[in-house]
């Protein structure tokens, strides 16, 4: 019966009851306790009936009684069957009072089992985890400034904040690529260590913290464009870079040219030419949408304003200052403006003229070089075709002997060529076919390439989902961790299924006696039947035997009422038989009883009961007396 | 946790044996926990007589690296059993795990405090006095016979005091005491979830 208390004082314990440490069974249950713990158990069953009902027992007679009565009213009306009155809280045996304490158990509510099923994601535990805290920090006491200790210093005491400032680190990655010696020197001797790397210590953490963020989304897309792009162009990541970066240059470089263009050819003033830059960054920006390029550039051109409108002012400065009156000085100054603008105007018309002309003769020299070339080439082929004609004529004199060497020559020529052109034939066959075949297995390389590559981003794909599956898995599992963490350590639930097995084995062993002793009886059952037909046709058969003899002889006569009356003792002794057994069981049965009595004490429990009596009855006339006397 | 390539193989020389034997592991460990703690960021902190004989450059890279772990742990709040499985990923042996997640542990609670210096919060009311006064009559009006309420907010910013005087009707009042309570009332239903 130990499991079965233990589950009952568990269950007690978590209605409220204080059940101390030593109590372990509920034979060491006090009469107080056994009140508490039912009347615990009843307001939780039905707080309209156990309201009314106190928990703890009063020190009078009478009052104990009245308790005990309507307590045993009230499992009553909750519907337990069982012997229930006021002597079984105050005067308490084990068995009734663990049958009426099951009883109460197994009407108790279960909600808790609903409250665990909660679904639970991440969110909900980190809401949970913000819940609490909140709480925490609200069970604090608030506590004035001069009372606080650094203990509250977290939530009552704000120390120096300050804001997120980030600036940027510097580290040294020392295993990637050839470095240079004075930078590997630089790391080794002079960077001081990350910590100490920004100008103000508070922002070493933030600054940390942004730089590996960078660091991880940059990696982050480096992958996502690796997969979705890089893959597909068949080219290892290297070269996927390098090949990005000339891209990029390219673009970069056209830009500028397309731009610088029409700025080249009248490069002249200042003011133009930040305008074009401007124009030339404008043409970026549409190109490239970062900001920052924007940004400098302006910056850039607020500068190149800044020194030209310098110099402009330099230009004007030095006009010599005599004594001469304002007006004269402006005049002259005017003057020498005009004059110098002027002069200006004119070198500038000048120099444009100059670099047109210059541009004629670029071009005219170009067009000379060319014809020259032409005329080379010209006079080669001249010479080429006065060689032959010379040769040719070389050979007149002796016309006809030559002619004939010449047709022999042509002839021999001719025949060359055929068994070249078979020669050639013979060759380029096979080498058509290898070539052909050569195709095929480049496109069925392409082909399986190709499929290759779509299983790699298929594999690819796969492995995110399963990395994430994986990830989630694993927060799930470590949330049920600290769920099972989280949740009451209690046997009940072991102790309860191992009951059951008990039992279950108990009942079956129990079964497997019952059967037994059923087929012992039946085999019995069979003998006795058997015997008593035997008996019955022996009988019988002598009878016949015997009553026949006995109509000639006096002494079978006898005989034969003898076998009758034999006959009839034998019945009269088996019938006896049976009755004594009837009665021994009976008389067990009746010693059951009387045991069973006996261990409800009822002698003492009639005594105890007729005490109580009594006591009330001095109660009462000590009240009456009272009142008597009052 | 998720710590990017510089940060793996910069633990990963760390764990390594032959690079960091077992002196300058636990140093360069309570090193990395110093620098953070410290109030000024020290050039000298490597310059331990334990750390010595240890190429400088990978010295940095694996203080840069710890140090880094250390404040993604602290943002996370990682508990000691997801720190030591990270460490394990990263081949580190039992003995140096125990020896991280041990100075870990000790210094957290310090790390945390570091971490939520960082921020703005708005001024704290430490106090408030008030006074009722009555309007009777200004130079426009010859009657005005309303009370109001001379409110001054004892607040600290910082740990420097500063108050906040204003005057409010006995609606504003009322309003503002509605407000404050419907705050209470959302703090307390959110620390009930």
């Amino acid at each position: 019966m130990e499991e079965v208390d233990k589950i009952l004082i568990h269950t007690l314990k978590q209605v409220g009851t204080e059940v101390s440490e030593e109590v372990n069974s509920v034979k060491q249950f006090t009469s107080e306790l056994i009140v508490e713990a039912v009347v615990r158990c009843i307001r939780v069953i039905d707080p309209g009936l156990g309201s009314a009902l106190p928990t703890s027992l009063p020190p009078g007679m009478s009052a104990r009684f009245r308790v005990g009565m309507s307590l045993a009213q009230a499992c009553q009306d909750i519907g337990y069957k069982g012997e229930i009155g006021y002597q079984t809280f105050l005067y308490s045996n084990e068995p009734e009072i663990r049958s009426l304490l099951m009883f109460l158990v197994e009407r108790l509510p279960r909600e808790s089992a609903e409250t665990s099923d909660q679904p639970t994601g991440k969110s909900v535990v980190l809401q949970r985890a913000i819940a609490a805290a909140i709480k925490a920090q609200l069970a604090v006491p608030w506590l004035p400034p001069n009372c606080r200790l650094p203990l509250h210093g977290e939530t009552q005491s704000p120390g120096g904040l300050h804001s997120f400032h980030v600036q940027p680190l510097s580290l040294p990655h020392c295993t990637k690529g050839p470095t240079k010696k004075e930078l590997i020197d630089y790391q080794r001797d002079i960077l001081p260590p990350v910590t100490a790397q920004p100008s103000s210590h508070a922002s070493v953490v933030a600054s940390i913290l942004e730089q590996h963020t960078a660091e991880l989304s940059a990696a982050q897309e480096w992958d996502s464009e690796w997969n979705s792009q890089g893959l597909v162009s068949r080219l290892t990541p290297q070269e996927y870079r390098s090949r990005k970066l000339t891209r990029l240059r390219k673009r970069a470089e056209e830009q500028l040219r397309s731009a610088a263009l029409p700025s080249a050819e009248s490069a002249f003033g200042g003011p133009r030419s930040t305008s074009d830059l401007s124009e030339l960054l404008q043409a970026f920006r549409g190109s490239a949408p970062a900001d920052q390029v924007l940004t400098k550039g302006s910056h850039f051109t607020h500068t190149q304003k800044f020194t030209f409108t310098q110099e402009a002012a330099a230009v004007t400065s030095p006009i010599p200052t005599g004594r001469q009156s304002e007006g004269d000085v402006q005049l002259r100054q005017e003057e020498e403006l005009a004059s110098l603008q002027q002069q200006f105007q004119q070198l500038c018309t000048d120099v444009d003229q100059l670099t047109a002309d210059m541009k004629h003769m670029g071009v005219t020299n170009t067009q000379v070089l060319d014809e020259l070339k032409q005329r080379e080439l010209g006079n080669t082929e001249e010479e080429e075709r006065m060689q032959v004609k010379k040769k040719t004529i070389d050979l007149l004199p002796d016309a006809d002997n030559n002619l004939v060497k010449f047709q022999a020559q042509v002839e021999a020529s001719a025949k060359r060529v055929l068994h070249l052109a078979s020669q050639w034939e013979k060759h380029r066959a096979p080498l058509i076919e290898e070539h052909r075949t050569l195709k095929e297995i480049c496109s069925n390389q392409d082909l399986e390439s190709s499929r290759k590559l779509s299983e790699i981003k298929t594999l690819h794909d796969k492995i995110r989902v399963s990395t994430e599956e994986a990830k989630k898995k694993e927060e799930i599992y470590k949330q049920l961790v600290t769920e099972l963490e989280n949740l009451p350590q209690d046997a009940s639930r072991s102790a309860y299924t191992q009951r059951i097995l008990e039992i279950v084995s108990n009942i079956k062993k129990q079964k497997e006696e019952i059967t037994k002793i059923l087929s012992d009886t039946k085999e019995l059952q069979k003998e006795i039947n058997n015997l008593t037909g035997k008996l019955d046709r022996t009988f019988a058969v002598t009878d016949e035997l015997v009553f026949k003899d006995a109509k000639k002889d006096e002494s079978v006569r006898k005989s034969y009422k003898y076998l009758a009356a034999l006959h009839e003792n034998c019945n009269h002794l088996i019938q006896t038989i049976e009755d004594t057994g009837t009665i021994l069981r009976e008389i067990r049965d009746l010693e059951e009883q009387i045991e069973t009595e006996h261990g409800n004490k009822t002698v003492a429990n009639l005594e105890r009961i007729l005490d109580d009596y009594k006591a009330i009855r001095q109660e009462n006339s000590a009240l009456a007396a009272k009142v008597r006397e009052g | 946790m998720e710590l990017s390539e510089s940060v793996q193989r910069g633990l990963q020389s760390l764990a390594d044996p032959s690079a960091f034997d077992q002196t300058s592991f636990p140093a360069l460990v309570d090193v990395s926990f110093q620098s953070l703690l410290s109030s000024h960021g020290d050039p000298a902190v490597l310059d331990q007589p334990q750390l010595k004989q240890i190429d400088q450059i990978l010295l940095k890279q694996s203080h840069a690296a710890a140090v880094t772990l250390i404040l993604e742990a602290v943002k996370q709040n990682a508990d000691k059993s997801t720190v030591s499985s990270c460490l394990e990923e990263l081949t580190f042996s039992a003995e140096r795990i125990e020896i991280f997640c041990g100075t870990y542990q000790r210094h957290k609670k310090e790390l945390e405090h570091l971490l939520t210096s960082i921020g703005t919060q708005p001024p704290r009311v430490n106090d408030v006095s008030w006074r009722l006064q009555y309007h009777m009559k200004n130079g426009q009006l010859d009657k005005v016979n309303e009370p109001f309420y001379l409110i001054s907010l004892n607040t600290e910013t910082k740990g420097t005091p500063e108050d906040i005087n204003f005057t409010c009707t006995v609606e504003q009042l009322q309003d503002l005491v509605g407000k404050l309570k419907d705050a209470a009332k959302s703090v307390e239903k959110a620390s009930q979830m």
